[in-house]
C-alpha cells in the first residue's frame, strides 16, 4: 500500500490508538512538496488555478448551484472559510468532522464517502453575477463580462435550473465522493447559502488531454476532438486563464465557466438513419473521424467539395463549432452526460449533456460559439433547457481560503 | 466529537491524518472581544505548538486571543478540561487571530492545538475563584432549564386539555363551522410537544394518525374528525372519535405531569420538532384536508423554541456555546419573520394551498437553517457537569 491515506485510514486509525503520535510533524499524506507518486488519486486543492479546469477529466460530476439568501459579508467570508477547510479535506480523502462519536454527536461529516479513497476529487468555486449585487459590497469588482449569457436561439431555460450566486462543481473518478462533497458543502452552507439547483453527471463526454480518450455522448458519437489540451500552458493562457490585462485583477488566473444543460431528444435520435447522424456531427460514429479524414485526430478539411456540395455540410456540427468557423476561438469542454429519469409529462428519457466550458472570456469563447450554432443540424435533435455563467477565482495560494482574492 | 491523531506505519515511515473537528458547520463566528475584566491571555499558534502568555493566571474571567504567527498544518485551538472543549477558535490560516472568553475556576486545563508537534499543554490557573465558577453555574442552569420544561410541559398540556374540550364540544354539536375554526388553535398545544407525546408510544397514533398511517378501522383522533369537517362538511359518526380524542389528550396530561426529562431530551426535542416541520408539514401532507399546516409550523416551531430558551443559559459558560446561542437565535428569528408575513391574525396562518413554492422553499431553507445548529446543541447539553 503506498503512503497516500483515505478515509478508511482515518477511520481505521481512529479507532485505535489515541495517544500513540507525539512530535511528528511531517503529515505524509497532505504534505504538498511530497512527491506526487506517493499520493495517487490526490489533486492538489492549491495552486495557481484551481483545480478541475485544466485538470484531466474525471468519470463522474456533481454540480450545484446556490444562492446567498442573506446580505452579510461577514457571513459570506466566514462560510468561505469553512468551506476551504472541509473542501481541502475532502479532496485528500478525509472527512470534513468526525463521522463519530459519543452518544449525543451529531457527526459532522455524512459518512457516507466512509472507506473510499479521493477519487482524483477536485471543487471548483465560481461567482454568478448575482453576487456582484450592492448586497456584499462587490458591486465595484465585477467583471464586465460576467453577466447573463444573452438569449440564443432554441433556448427553452428553466429560470429554477438556470443561473445562481455561486456554483461548485465537484468530479471525481467515484460518484459518491463527488455527491458527498457536494452534500456536505451544502449542509456546511445552512444559513448562509440555500443551493438552487443541482446536476450530477454519470460520464464525462471531454477529453481535457489527448492522453485520455474522448469519449461518446449519449448519441453516440465523439465530440469535442478538438478540445483546448489542458498540458499545453500556452493554449491554456491563450483560450482558458483569464490573463493579467482584465479589468478586474482579482480574476487574474482565473476563468469563466459556462453551464448549459443540453437535453437530447434520445427517441428521434435513435430513429434516425447513420448517413444522416454523421451529416449531422460531420463525424463518423465509430470511429470519430471527420467525414474528409481516416482517423479521429484528423484535421477536418472545411473546405473539401464533393459533386459540388461540401463533404462535412454546412450545417455540421463541428463545422459550426470548428475555431476556423469562430475566429480561431476555442473553449475548454468539461461536460458530462446526464440523465435525470422520465419525463414526467411525455414519458421519454430524461437525458442528455450537461454540458460545461472555461475560457478567458465568454465574449469570445462560449457566446460567438453558440450564436454560430443557430443554424446547427444537431438542434432538431437537442433543446437548452438551464443556463449559468460563473467567474472562477485563481486557485487559493497557501493561507488563502477559496475566492480569497475577491474580498481583499 | 474530536477525532484523535492517528498514526500508523505505513509503507516504512509515519502517516498522520488531520485532526477534524465536529464543531466547524453551521455556527457563525465564535464571540469574540474581551470580557470587562478578564485576564487577558495572547496564544501563539505554530506548527511546533501552541504557546500561552501567560502560561498560568489566577481564577476568573478571562479572554484567549489566539493568533496563528506562521503555522501551514495548525489552524484552531482549543482550551479543554479533560476531554470536554470550553473554548475554541478555528479557522485560523496563517497571520489570522481570534479570540473566545470564558469564566475559569482553579485546575488544570490542556491547550489543544491539533497537527502541531506538541498538541497539548497544560494551562495552569490558581487561587480561588471570586465569582461562581462557570461548570458549577452551567450545571445550576441545566437543573433550571429540565424543571421549567417540565412547566412549560404541564402548561401546554393543560391548554391542549381546555381546547380540545371545545373543540370537542362542537363537533358532538354538529357545529361544522364552529369546529373548523377551532381546529387548528386546540392541535396547536400537541404539536408544540409532539416528540413528548411521542415518547408515550400508544398516545400518539391514538391522537395524531393520518388516514392510512394506522389500520382503518382503528383510525381516529385529530385528523380523523377533519377528514369529516372538510371533507364530508358534516360531523356524522364523530361523536364516539371526539369522546374518545378528548380521554386520550386528558390520558397524554396525566401521563406528562408524572414523567421527568433530562437537559438532552429537550435538546433532541427541539431538534425533533424541526424534523416534524419539515417530514410533513412542508410538503402539506400534514394537514391535507384542513390545510392548516402553517399552524402546526408555528407550533413546532414555539415548542422547539421554549426548550432552546431555557437551555441557552446552561451554555453561556463556554465560548462555542455562546456562539451556537447566538447562531441559533438568529435562525428562530428568520423563521419567525417568515412566519410572520403567512400569519392572518388571531394565531391563524394562510392555507397551505396558498403559499407560492417560492415561500415553501425559503421557508424550507429558514428551517434546515436553524435545524443545523440545534442539533449540535444536545452534545454540548450533555458535556455540563
Amino acid at each position: 500500500m503506498s503512503a497516500h491515506f483515505s478515509r478508511r485510514g482515518f477511520l481505521a486509525g481512529a479507532l485505535g490508538s489515541a495517544a500513540a503520535v507525539g512530535g511528528v510533524g511531517v503529515l505524509a499524506g497532505c504534505d504538498p512538496a511530497g512527491p506526487a507518486a506517493s499520493r495517487p488519486a490526490v489533486v492538489p486543492f492549491r495552486g495557481a488555478h484551481q483545480a478541475g479546469i485544466a485538470t484531466p477529466a474525471q468519470d463522474r460530476l456533481a454540480f450545484a448551484a446556490f444562492d446567498v439568501p442573506g446580505t452579510s459579508r461577514t457571513e459570506l467570508v466566514d462560510l468561505l472559510r469553512r468551506w476551504t477547510l472541509a473542501a481541502e479535506r475532502m479532496t485528500r480523502g478525509e472527512p470534513v468532522g468526525a463521522v463519530d462519536g459519543s452518544e449525543h454527536y451529531v457527526p459532522a461529516d455524512t459518512g457516507e464517502a466512509t472507506g473510499l479513497a479521493a477519487a482524483n476529487l477536485t471543487l471548483t468555486i465560481g461567482f454568478g453575477p448575482g453576487l456582484f449585487d450592492s448586497r456584499f459590497g462587490l458591486a465595484g469588482r465585477r467583471p464586465a463580462a460576467l453577466r447573463e449569457l444573452p438569449r440564443f436561439a432554441g433556448d427553452e431555460l428553466d429560470p429554477r435550473i438556470s443561473g445562481g450566486d455561486l456554483c461548485i462543481q465537484a468530479c471525481a473518478d467515484d460518484p459518491q465522493v463527488a455527491f458527498h462533497a457536494i452534500r456536505n458543502l451544502n449542509r456546511i452552507g445552512f444559513g448562509v447559502t440555500a443551493m438552487r439547483w443541482f446536476q450530477l453527471g454519470f460520464g464525462r463526454t471531454s477529453s481535457t488531454t489527448p492522453s485520455q480518450q474522448t469519449p461518446r455522448n449519449l448519441m453516440g458519437f465523439k465530440d469535442g476532438t478538438r478540445n483546448v489540451n489542458g498540458e499545453v500552458p500556452a493554449d491554456l493562457d491563450a483560450h482558458v486563464w483569464v490573463g493579467p490585462n482584465s479589468d478586474q485583477a482579482w480574476l487574474t488566473g482565473g476563468s469563466y465557466l459556462v453551464s448549459r444543460k443540453i437535453r437530447m431528444g434520445i427517441e428521434s435520435w435513435d430513429r434516425d438513419r447513420i448517413g444522416d447522424q454523421e451529416a449531422v456531427f460531420g463525424r463518423t460514429k465509430v470511429e470519430g473521424a471527420p467525414l474528409t479524414g481516416q482517423h479521429e485526430r484528423d484535421e477536418p478539411d472545411l473546405a473539401a467539395r464533393a459533386d459540388g456540395t461540401p463533404v462535412i455540410p454546412a450545417d455540421a456540427h463541428i463545422r459550426l463549432a470548428a475555431p476556423e468557423s469562430n475566429g480561431g476561438v476555442k473553449i475548454l469542454r468539461r461536460g458530462y452526460s446526464f440523465t435525470d429519469g422520465v419525463d414526467p409529462v411525455t414519458g421519454q428519457l430524461d437525458a442528455g449533456l450537461f454540458f460545461i466550458c472555461f475560457q478567458s472570456d465568454p465574449a469570445t469563447g462560449f457566446i460567438p460559439v453558440q450564436r454560430n450554432l443557430a443554424t446547427d443540424a444537431l438542434n432538431e435533435y437537442i433543446k437548452h433547457t438551464s443556463s449559468a455563467i460563473f467567474a472562477c477565482p485563481p486557485g487559493p495560494a497557501d493561507g488563502q481560503f477559496w475566492g480569497q482574492q475577491l474580498f481583499s | 466529537m474530536l477525532l484523535v491523531r492517528v498514526a500508523g506505519l505505513v509503507a516504512g515511515f509515519l502517516t498522520i491524518a488531520l485532526v477534524a473537528t465536529g464543531c466547524g458547520s453551521g455556527s457563525a463566528d465564535e464571540a469574540s472581544g474581551s470580557a470587562a475584566g478578564a485576564t487577558a491571555v495572547r496564544v501563539s499558534l505554530s506548527d511546533d505548538g501552541c504557546r500561552a502568555d501567560p502560561a498560568s493566571i489566577a481564577a476568573g474571567p478571562a479572554t484567549f486571543t489566539i493568533k496563528n504567527e506562521n503555522g501551514s498544518s495548525v489552524s484552531e485551538a482549543e482550551l479543554m478540561s479533560g476531554s470536554r472543549i470550553l473554548g475554541e477558535k478555528e479557522g485560523l490560516t496563517p497571520g489570522l487571530s481570534g479570540s473566545f472568553s470564558l469564566d475559569l475556576k482553579p485546575g488544570t486545563y490542556q491547550l489543544y492545538c491539533p497537527n502541531a508537534k506538541t498538541e497539548r499543554s497544560d494551562f495552569v490557573v490558581t487561587g480561588t475563584s471570586a465569582s461562581a465558577s462557570s461548570s458549577s453555574s452551567a450545571a445550576a442552569a441545566v437543573n433550571a432549564a429540565t424543571a421549567g420544561y417540565s412547566a412549560y410541559l404541564k402548561d401546554r398540556a393543560a391548554s391542549l386539555v381546555t381546547l380540545t374540550s371545545t373543540f370537542v364540544a362542537a363537533v358532538k354539536a354538529g357545529q361544522v363551522d364552529r369546529a373548523k375554526a377551532l381546529y387548528a388553535r386546540a392541535r396547536a398545544p400537541y404539536e408544540a410537544i409532539e416528540p413528548v407525546a411521542e415518547s408515550f408510544g400508544d398516545l400518539d397514533p391514538a391522537i395524531d394518525a393520518r388516514e392510512g398511517d394506522v389500520p382503518a378501522a382503528e383510525w381516529g383522533g385529530y385528523h380523523r374528525i377533519e377528514r369529516q369537517l372538510w371533507v364530508a362538511g358534516n360531523t356524522a359518526g364523530m361523536a364516539p372519535v371526539a369522546d374518545k380524542l378528548l380521554a386520550d389528550v386528558r390520558t397524554l396530561a396525566t401521563r406528562i405531569a408524572g414523567s421527568s426529562f433530562q437537559a438532552a431530551d429537550l435538546a433532541n426535542g427541539a431538534t425533533e420538532l424541526l424534523t416534524e416541520v419539515s417530514k410533513s408539514k412542508l410538503t402539506g401532507e400534514e394537514e391535507r384536508y384542513s390545510g392548516t399546516d402553517l399552524s402546526d409550523i408555528a407550533a413546532n416551531l414555539a415548542g422547539s423554541r421554549a426548550a432552546f430558551d431555557l437551555l441557552a443559559p446552561a451554555l453561556a459558560g463556554s465560548s462555542s456555546g455562546m456562539g451556537l446561542v447566538t447562531t441559533i437565535r438568529s435562525r428562530f428569528a428568520r423563521t419567525d419573520a417568515l412566519m410572520a408575513e403567512h400569519a392572518t391574525g388571531g394565531g391563524n396562518y394562510r392555507p397551505y394551498r396558498q403559499l407560492e413554492p417560492a415561500a415553501i422553499r425559503e421557508l424550507t431553507v429558514a428551517v434546515d437553517a436553524l435545524a443545523e445548529p440545534l442539533s449540535q446543541l444536545a452534545e454540548q447539553v450533555v458535556t455540563i457537569k
